[in-house]
């Protein structure tokens, strides 16, 4: 074949070959394991750090507080729910303890009157006509709503 | 002296494929050819049935919108705490006496979803979570030129947070809007149902705080889990069916207006 | 970070309706509005070098090598606004290394180096080799040293090695006519394969950008021909711009008809992204849709080029129209791929709202990045038009 071509087409097939090689070199080593991905970052993403510990873990050391709640309306709330991890800064519970500011704006987040939140099981109120500006923990347990102060 | 041009190119042909082959084999004991190896077909079949398959329910008649998954999932995955970037998020739905209906999500719905229409004028009202859907055949997985976002085995689509490119194309192609560009670590970004909680047992962090047990997450392998029975026993729809994504977040209670 | 949020903060502020929390921040901006522009560029020049190669087109002759060379210094540049795009630019070796079979942009790669080094550098090099050789005995300095290393060791001059020449430009050219509307039409499929995107989401996409990509690629080299005749001080070839502009004028119309066609389309099926799109077309795009990219860039054309095809006014007046035409043809494409770009993301996919376009002039993004990637084809082309003349080559193919 003319020397054009040949010379050519060599330069193609070493092109393609060095290019297949860098492929093999560069690809990640676990890619390709479980389907087009590197098959590693799966376990990157297990990796991860939890901030949320769960109901059990605090109960551990909050047996009481757990058995007051779970005798009035408040048992389906989960303690994180109201007490997340990172108030103040806090990580670690023992350290900093995560306290809730009982203040209406925060109790008002679930039980604020809102046309969305009919017949869902939640009481709702009209906070200044309740009780004016004042804070709901002045009356109510909090892990015991119904368990009125005065 | 055409048969000695044609002596030498063929000459030539052969060193230099011998000089190629020799090479290539030469480097395979650099990087042995992974490719080649025929065991992994068989390690996958079975690892197959043994992984869950995840899902999650949102019963829309027991949301009360008060933005506390939205603000829970923001704390435990690192999210940037501005009005921005939202893994989940939920909407309040507002459908007035004249047709219209009013669709808002101050910040993702964290403090509390607040009533912004007057009494009179509500027809009806209802909260929607929203979150990434873990489609089975999910088009951001499709669209990802190099392979960084991926279905896992146990049903979770996932980003690899080492090899995407920030190109934005998974987020152009998701339909719900699930998914963002991380602005601290430049890729994107979206729910991965807590895959680091999951994977040791525990409850994605929504569904943890949720105060009306509004979210149900679990394995839809597991005949015997919440999530089953919420299937079994609501009739439950996912978000925008007609583009098939095989979604795997199911609602109970979806009304036509959501979008 | 701090200027970041604070242009969401602003954003917010701009939100019309209702829209996805994600959906904020429009992720493809000027860049990704430049990327289809300059490939579009490349392609149609190609087509109507092919025009005169492939088809016989004879009156197109003295564009030929120009409109080669044109191609070849956007090329060059095509990859530059993604790579200025990305997040991670550094990685951006990734699409070579493991590109996803079922991803429309993973082909980029590919296709892109492909048509660069197999269909557009071979087809140069097949139609100057000659030349370079000749060049290479006449010339001095870096030109004499650039001439000798180009042509590869394959120094023949004689007829028999012209004719091969030939031969193999032609075959190079019939395969790069299918390679062209590959590099092309992938982009269209990008945006029409994205369900999630009912502006995108259209079957025509890939033809529309396939047909305003030669529609822009024609407009450009007519304005390059005009300019460069214009700079050597040499007449212009009247049968050559007249044929070019007719082809302008045909594609044209084959582009709007199709453009045409997949709006009338939403309009009378009116489905659930109608009413959105109504609403954005009236709106938000209305200068950049229905004036820059329909009346300017399309309408006024046509009817110019159209007239000419009935009457032919004098000589003086068709060079002033047709460098005009070029001039709006360009910018109604260019804002074409910007209707298509930052039009799908202004919606959200919600249907229910709007979010806005912020115009940055510096940065990545920005007005200037882009007028920098859309000026330095132009310097390329002027220093391949130096280093290989396409008037002083010394064989012409037949």
């Amino acid at each position: 074949m003319p020397k054009i071509i040949f010379r050519l087409l060599l330069s193609f097939i070493v092109f393609v070959t060095v290019f297949v090689l860098i492929q093999q070199y560069l690809t990640p080593n676990s890619f390709g394991k479980y389907g087009h991905y590197r098959a590693n970052a799966i376990n990157d993403n297990k990796m991860r750090t939890s901030h949320y510990k769960g109901e059990e873990n605090c109960v551990t050391c909050h047996q009481d507080v757990y058995d007051l709640k779970s005798e009035d309306v408040h048992d389906r709330v989960r303690c994180e729910s109201c007490h997340f991890p990172k108030i103040a800064g806090s990580v670690d519970c023992e350290v900093m303890p995560p306290k809730v500011e009982g203040t209406l704006e925060f109790c008002a987040q679930c039980h604020a009157i809102n046309l969305g939140r009919l017949k869902k099981g939640v009481p709702q109120l009209d906070f200044k006509e309740h009780k004016g500006d004042q804070n709901c923990i002045e009356c109510h347990n909090v892990h015991a709503p119904w368990e009125l102060k005065e | 002296m055409g048969t000695e041009r044609i002596k030498k190119n063929r000459r030539t042909f052969f060193k230099s494929s011998a000089a190629l082959i020799g090479g290539t084999l030469l480097y395979s004991l650099i990087k042995p050819f992974e490719g080649l190896a025929q065991t992994k077909e068989e390690d996958i079949q079975e690892d197959k049935t043994n992984f869950p398959l995840w899902g999650m329910g949102v019963d829309l008649e027991s949301c009360i919108g008060c933005g506390k998954c939205a603000e829970a999932c923001k704390i435990e995955n690192n999210v940037p705490i501005e009005p921005f970037y939202f893994r989940t998020w939920v909407e309040q739905y507002t459908v007035k006496n004249n047709g219209e209906v009013k669709i808002e999500s101050p910040n993702g719905g964290i403090g509390g979803l607040k009533q912004s229409v007057p009494d009179d004028e509500i027809f009806k009202s209802f909260m929607v979570p929203k979150l990434c859907n873990h489609c089975t055949k999910a088009p951001c997985v499709q669209a990802c030129p190099v392979g960084a976002t991926f279905i896992s085995p146990d049903g979770v689509v996932l980003v690899d947070e080492t090899y995407c490119i920030g190109c934005s194309y998974c987020i152009q192609a998701c339909p719900y809007g699930a998914r963002y560009m991380n602005p601290v670590t430049k890729v994107a970004d979206k729910c991965t149902f807590c895959y680091h909680r999951i994977s040791k047992g525990l409850q994605p962090a929504c569904v943890e705080v949720c105060p009306t047990d509004a979210r149900i997450f679990g394995n839809l392998k597991d005949k015997k889990s919440d999530l089953v029975k919420f299937l079994q026993n609501n009739p439950t729809q996912v978000l925008k069916p007609h583009l098939n994504t095989h979604s795997r977040v199911f609602y109970n209670g979806l009304s036509s207006e959501v979008k | 970070m701090e200027e970041h949020y604070q242009h969401l903060y602003e954003a917010l502020t701009q939100v019309d309706g209702y829209i996805y929390p994600n959906e904020i921040d429009l992720h493809w901006g000027l860049m990704i509005v430049l990327y289809p522009y300059i490939t579009g560029l490349v392609a149609g020049a190609f087509i109507l070098a092919s025009l005169e190669r492939v088809f016989n087109i004879k009156a197109l002759k003295p564009t030929y090598g120009l409109a080669l060379l044109t191609a070849l210094a956007f090329l060059f540049v095509a990859t530059l606004p993604l790579v200025s795009h990305l997040q991670h630019p550094l990685r951006s070796y990734e699409i070579f290394m493991t590109p996803n079979p079922t991803s429309a942009m993973a082909i980029f790669g590919f296709v892109y180096l492909w048509y660069l080094m197999v269909v557009l550098l071979l087809e140069i090099w097949f139609d100057y080799r000659r030349d370079f050789v000749i060049w290479s005995k006449t010339s001095t300095g870096f030109k004499k040293i650039f001439y000798k290393l180009i042509t590869l060791g394959i120094n023949e001059t004689d007829e028999k090695s012209a004719k091969l020449d030939d031969k193999l430009g032609y075959f190079i050219t019939v395969l790069g006519i299918p390679s062209a509307f590959l590099l092309h039409g992938y982009v269209g499929f990008i945006f029409g394969s994205i369900k999630a995107n009912p502006w995108w989401s259209t079957v025509l996409m890939p033809v529309i950008f396939l047909f305003s990509a030669m529609v822009s690629g024609i407009a450009l080299v007519m304005l390059v021909y005009m300019v460069v005749s214009w700079v050597r001080k040499v007449k212009i070839d009247m049968l050559c711009l007249d044929t070019i502009a007719k082809y302008l004028f045909y594609i044209l119309i084959i582009d709007f008809t199709l453009e045409s066609l997949d709006q009338i389309h939403r309009l009378y099926e009116a489905e659930e992204s109608f009413d959105i799109i109504k609403v954005l077309v009236g709106g938000k795009l209305n200068i950049t849709l229905i004036y820059m990219q329909v009346i300017f860039g399309t309408i006024i054309p046509l009817s110019i080029i159209g007239f000419f095809q009935i009457y032919k006014p004098a000589e003086k007046i068709r060079i002033i129209a047709y460098f005009f035409i070029g001039i709006i043809v360009l910018i109604g494409i260019f804002f074409m791929r910007w209707n298509v770009v930052i039009g799908g993301q202004l919606f959200s996919k919600s249907l229910s709202g709007f979010t806005s376009f912020k115009a940055v002039y510096s940065g990545m993004e920005g007005y200037l990045m882009s007028a920098v990637w859309l000026i330095l084809p132009l310097l390329i082309l002027s220093f391949l038009l130096w280093l290989m003349p396409p008037w002083k080559k010394v064989s012409i193919h037949e």
